[in-house]
């Protein structure tokens, strides 16, 4: 039995079945990029909803956008790549050992993400006073489909932040050991990624 | 990236003053510039250089397993291309997609 097991160690080097995502060159770990890339796809979906139906009703995406509030749509997108540095920060925090530091990047970056919410709940609000809704065309439709999806996942990373945030206060990551402060710091730049496709999509090409 | 800790914390900074500087100028253009080839051309290519910052450097891909950063980085050239050519052929895409 030992001999067998040691020929298959011979045979098989250990890294051939690791899982782990250092020997793949991953950062962060499989599961959070299964959950990225599927989150990724989704979005994919969406934007082909948008193309298709842009050019089956060009008019109405022509004008679609001209009555959008643009400034909540460039503000969120600066709030939004603000957010993903201040997380990148916090990574390089982490590794260089100041876990407070890296705390503080963190709640900058849920700050972002509350701020974006706000700024979100008052364009919706804009939107409605302005007689727009889901079913006033299906531009509006498109665009409350997507950018509340969108919004779903900035409330559930901002959570997914504070958690990490109290991970490092219970003292569980090491500068060597932080691989769920990546796999978070990840999902958020996913979610980064998917606002500035979303915004020259729904707020500036027309 | 650089290895040292130090340049590697500038190169950060940079590259979110870059995207700043990016969004900025295309919230800019859309105001101003007159939708046409020229402007939703710039719009794509802005969209694939953000994207590629932050796969590249923001989620550390440069130098990470080939399969996963290949995928990524796909998705910032098929979104800005499909945004040029859903803009030169609405009629033939229409076309093709329309159940008759």
């Amino acid at each position: 039995m030992n001999s067998f097991s040691q020929t298959m160690s011979e045979a098989m080097p250990e890294k051939h079945f690791s899982f782990t995502s250092k020997a793949r060159n991953v950062p962060g770990n499989l599961a959070i990029w299964a959950a990225i890339l599927s989150e990724m796809s989704e979005f994919a979906v969406m934007f082909i909803v948008y193309f298709l139906a842009k050019v089956h009703h060009p008019e109405l995406f022509h004008e679609g956008p001209t009555r959008l509030n643009t400034t909540a749509g460039t503000a969120n997108t600066l709030i939004m790549l603000t957010s993903s540095f201040f997380v990148v920060r916090a990574v390089m925090a982490v590794r260089a050992n100041q876990l407070i530091t890296a705390s503080r990047w963190l709640w900058g970056a849920v700050l972002c993400g509350i701020l974006y919410l706000i700024i979100k709940y008052f364009e919706y609000q804009w939107n409605t006073m302005q007689g727009l809704n889901t079913e006033t065309n299906i531009f509006y439709g498109v665009y409350y489909y997507v950018t509340f999806n969108h919004l779903l996942h900035v409330g559930w990373g901002s959570a997914g932040l504070v958690w990490v945030i109290y991970r490092i206060y219970t003292g569980i990551y090491t500068c060597k050991q932080h691989e769920g402060l990546i796999n978070m710091a990840l999902y958020w730049h996913m979610i980064d990624l998917a606002w500035i496709t979303i915004f020259p999509l729904l707020y500036v090409i027309r | 990236m650089s290895k040292e800790p130090g340049n590697e914390i500038k190169l950060i900074d940079t590259l979110w003053l870059v995207l700043i500087s990016l969004t900025l100028f295309s919230a800019w253009m859309a105001e101003r510039a007159d939708p046409g080839f020229i402007s939703v051309a710039i719009m794509a290519a802005v969209l694939a250089i953000k994207g590629r910052i932050i796969v590249d450097h923001f989620m550390e891909l440069k130098h990470a397993h080939k399969l996963l950063r290949s995928l990524m980085r796909a998705y910032f050239y098929v979104i800005p291309a499909l945004i040029i050519i859903v803009y030169l052929f609405p009629e033939q895409i229409a076309r093709w997609t329309t159940l008759s």
